[in-house]
């Protein structure tokens, strides 16, 4: 089979897998932190339980990030060794700087804060958190610094048909940087929102123990997602002020996609359509826009906390239940939207992607696409099998913070629902 | 500078096998585990470190892009078979370590705990070919007799190195023993693939620089004897020279080519980043390598000593 297709394949399917996980890391990592905090300072077990209960979640969901952020790592060396030969000067630096500033303390932390508990002093404990918080969103800069320079080439000079790296700053500023790393920011906030209303609505559909827990968490998760949407759909629109002009066979209107697709043919021979995107490009965008505006809407449930309205209609719950993988999806059809639709370049105007290529025969490829493809799929599924038999299990004793020998909680009476009666 | 940012890539790599490698020999030792309290007892020792070993790996390979990115796409496009088998068997590793106390019952967890013994072996062996297939030169066939000898070696120099760890911090006895028996294996095994490294005409015409491959086989042994006289005795002393038998192989390649990269014919200095790159990330690097290891070092010292039955569990 042609190399080039499953080299393309597999890139597109280890980085939707890793991107599942990443989001719920960073938009359960900035909720842990609040709880956290608001236990330090509150002092109010239930801030304590809160963070033991989702802290175990987000590190299970973790597992997959590193598995898969590993592959991702390994796949430019090995399926892509054109783009490192050609812009490897540039595009290198910042993902070195993730590795180093990012994960390499982001691990170290992690570490640290789960076995920390009771171990180490309680100030020390929550600047752990704090720590891992502030490298997953370091690590999420840098990673789209380095996006940002294969969508729209800056701050680089060609020298024998190699890009050196002249302005670093310039890859900091960015026009295709700064509100997509808002956007994917915010995006990752209304997965964490909704995924954490979305648990907590079940255990109250299902009236489970530990009322008063999740009813807290429910109204975190709905506060959450509600600043999430609001943030992602501004800095969604906010990409379509520049979208056309850094990528016009992307989003330019068609005088100017055609005339950038002739431009390049003409330069570099073929003919225009070979410089077009598939056709069906709009579809994700359009997709991903639906979903934006209909999340939009968990705003109007914000009225509903006054005296538990929320709980008690009951149709919010099953509403914030459902509405649990729809942000997944959207973050899938913006990477489609964002990554298929600069094709056929993976350095924009600079480097095809059928350059980019390693040499490595199809047979080889195949088996590594299909291997990799089906170790990471077993994984992603068992780990969410995982996360959704542990969030089932709900919050009487999460394995995290345990301390030894200490009795299991007796979970809360639960109050009767009052209009349910 | 293309040396100095070259001597970095080989510690990182060097500190990834010899942490890592701790990690991988708990895991396959795991086999010799007769009892689910025991299985947990040496995973707990290696608990707080997890994350923070496998993350070496991680920028080491950062290193690699950012600094010597024709390398990279070189080295990990030419070695495929044996980089992709190492990083299914290390991302194995890493999610079954984590995953393995997840479920409730007993049967899962030794399921599980079988996932990690199988990975951590063949994380070892692949490590062991990547770093022959190194010295062999790349482009080229990757899987001859050398590396796949090697590849045992290594096996053989991680089990050993587990066991050292485990004799450190785990109260029970006996795993002092088994780094003890293990030890005449390793031996054995380095000597195998001396055997086929010399015998390898690729191999001889590539590593020319003779003495420094003397220098690093003497310095592996002396390691493993060191090892065979103190384990059971001074378990310190022990895991440190075992530690040392983990980093010489890199630094042997590294050192033997020199100054060619492993690639043939090409030079580090060639293979290197362009001048404005490597100032920019000695700028921002250099400054952040003590906030690093200083964090390490803190995890370390927070989780130091044997472990008992206060030691906190997760994984
Ligand atoms: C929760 C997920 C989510 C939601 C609700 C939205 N997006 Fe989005 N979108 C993403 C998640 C996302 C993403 C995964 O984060 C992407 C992929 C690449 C990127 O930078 O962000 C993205 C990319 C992306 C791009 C591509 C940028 C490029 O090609 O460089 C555009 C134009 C938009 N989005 C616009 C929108 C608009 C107008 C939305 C309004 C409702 C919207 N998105 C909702
Ligand atoms: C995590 C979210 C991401 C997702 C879901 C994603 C998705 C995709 C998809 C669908 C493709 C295939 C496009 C095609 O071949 O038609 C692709 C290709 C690619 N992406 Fe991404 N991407 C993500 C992030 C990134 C980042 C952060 C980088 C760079 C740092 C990157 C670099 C590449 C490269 C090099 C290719 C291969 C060449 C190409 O086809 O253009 N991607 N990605
Ligand atoms: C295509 C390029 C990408 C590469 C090479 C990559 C690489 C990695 C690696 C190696 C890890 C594991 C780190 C560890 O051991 O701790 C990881 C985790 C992570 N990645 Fe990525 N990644 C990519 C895309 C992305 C994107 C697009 C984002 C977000 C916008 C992201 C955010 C994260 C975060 C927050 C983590 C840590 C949390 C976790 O493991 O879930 N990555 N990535």
């Amino acid at each position: 089979m042609d190399p080039l297709l499953l080299a393309r394949l597999q890139f597109a399917t280890t980085t939707s897998i890793h991107f599942l996980f990443v989001l719920v890391t960073l938009g359960l990592v900035t909720v842990l932190v609040y709880l956290q905090t608001a236990w330090m300072i509150t002092k109010k077990p239930v801030y304590e339980r809160l963070t033991r209960f989702w802290g175990t979640l987000y590190l299970i969901n973790y597992v997959l990030g590193i598995a898969t952020g590993l592959v991702m790592e390994f796949q430019f060396g090995l399926n892509w060794s054109g783009l490192s030969h050609y812009a490897g000067n540039v595009f290198g630096a910042p993902l070195a700087m993730e590795t180093l500033v990012a994960f390499f303390l982001e691990s170290t932390f992690l570490g640290m804060w789960i076995f920390g508990w009771h171990r180490l002093r309680r100030g020390v404990h929550l600047a752990l958190l704090w720590g891992v918080a502030i490298t997953a969103y370091a690590s999420a800069f840098w990673v789209m610094v380095a996006n940002s320079f294969l969508q729209h080439p800056v701050g680089y000079e060609m020298r024998d048909g190699i890009a050196h790296l002249t302005d670093f700053g310039a890859l900091l500023r960015n026009q295709s940087f700064g509100m997509a790393f808002g956007h994917v920011t915010f995006a990752a906030l209304t997965v964490g929102g909704f995924l954490v209303a979305g648990i907590s609505a079940w255990h109250l559909i299902r009236r489970t123990a530990d009322y008063g827990l999740f009813r807290k968490s429910l109204r975190i998760g709905v506060v959450t997602a509600s600043i999430g949407t609001v943030m992602v759909t501004g800095f969604g629109f906010a990409q379509f002020g520049y979208l056309g002009a850094i990528q016009p066979t992307k989003f330019g209107d068609e005088y100017d996609k055609m005339a950038a697709a002739t431009d390049f043919a003409a330069r570099l021979g073929g003919s225009p359509a070979d410089y077009l995107p598939p056709e069906w490009i709009g579809a994700p965008l359009g997709f991903m826009i639906i979903i934006g505006n209909l999340l939009g809407l968990v705003v109007f449930l914000l009225p509903l906390f006054f005296r538990d309205w929320i709980i008690r209609l009951r149709a919010p719950l099953y509403i914030l239940l459902f509405a649990v993988p729809l942000p997944f999806v959207a973050a899938i059809f913006g990477w489609l939207f964002r990554e298929v639709g600069r094709q056929p370049w993976v350095v924009y105007g600079l480097l095809k992607t059928s350059d980019a290529v390693s040499p490595v025969s199809g047979g080889t490829m195949l088996a590594s696409f299909l291997g990799f493809t089906a170790l990471l799929l077993t994984l992603a599924v068992t780990n969410w099998y995982l996360m959704a038999r542990y969030a089932h299990t709900g919050a009487a004793d999460p394995s995290l913070g345990r301390q030894h020998g200490s009795p299991v909680p007796d979970p809360e009476p639960r109050p009767e629902p009052v209009l349910a009666a | 500078m293309s040396t100095a940012w070259y001597t970095l890539l080989g510690l990182f790599f060097a500190t990834y096998f010899v942490l890592g490698g701790y990690d991988y020999g708990t895991g396959l030792l795991l086999a010799r585990a007769r009892t689910a309290r025991e299985r947990r007892a040496m995973l707990t020792a290696v608990g707080p470190f997890f994350l923070g070993n496998e993350v070496w790996l991680v920028a080491a390979v950062g290193i690699l892009f950012g600094a010597f990115p024709l390398l990279e796409g070189e080295l990990l496009s030419g070695l495929y078979p044996a980089v992709a088998v190492a990083l299914a068997a290390v991302l194995t590793v890493t999610a079954s370590v984590q995953l393995r106390s997840r479920p409730a019952s007993e049967r899962a967890k030794h399921a599980w705990d079988r996932v990690i013994i199988v990975s951590s072996t063949v994380a070892a062996f692949a490590w062991g070919a990547v770093l022959a297939g190194l010295l062999q030169g790349v482009p080229g066939p990757v899987l001859t007799s050398f590396v796949l000898v090697s590849g045992l070696a290594f096996v053989a120099l991680v089990a050993t190195h587990g066991a050292a760890f485990l004799a450190l911090r785990l109260p029970e006895e006996g795993f002092d023993k088994i780094g003890r028996n293990l030890i005449p294996l390793a031996l054995a095994a380095v000597g195998a693939a001396t055997v086929a490294g010399l015998l390898s005409s690729r191999v001889r015409g590539h590593a020319h620089r003779p003495g420094v491959v003397i220098a690093g086989l003497a310095l592996l042994i002396l390691g493993l004897m060191v090892a065979r006289v103190t384990l059971g005795r001074r378990n310190g002393v022990a895991f440190a020279a075992t530690s040392l038998t983990l980093a010489v192989p890199v630094l042997l390649v590294g050192a033997t080519l020199w100054p060619f990269s492993p690639v043939t014919g090409l030079t580090v200095a060639d293979a290197a980043a362009s001048g404005p790159t490597l100032r920019l990330l000695s700028w921002l690097a250099a400054p952040l390598l003590p906030a690093l290891l200083g964090f390490q070092a803190m995890c370390w010292w927070a989780f130091r000593g044997r472990i008992d039955d206060r030691a906190p569990v997760y994984w």
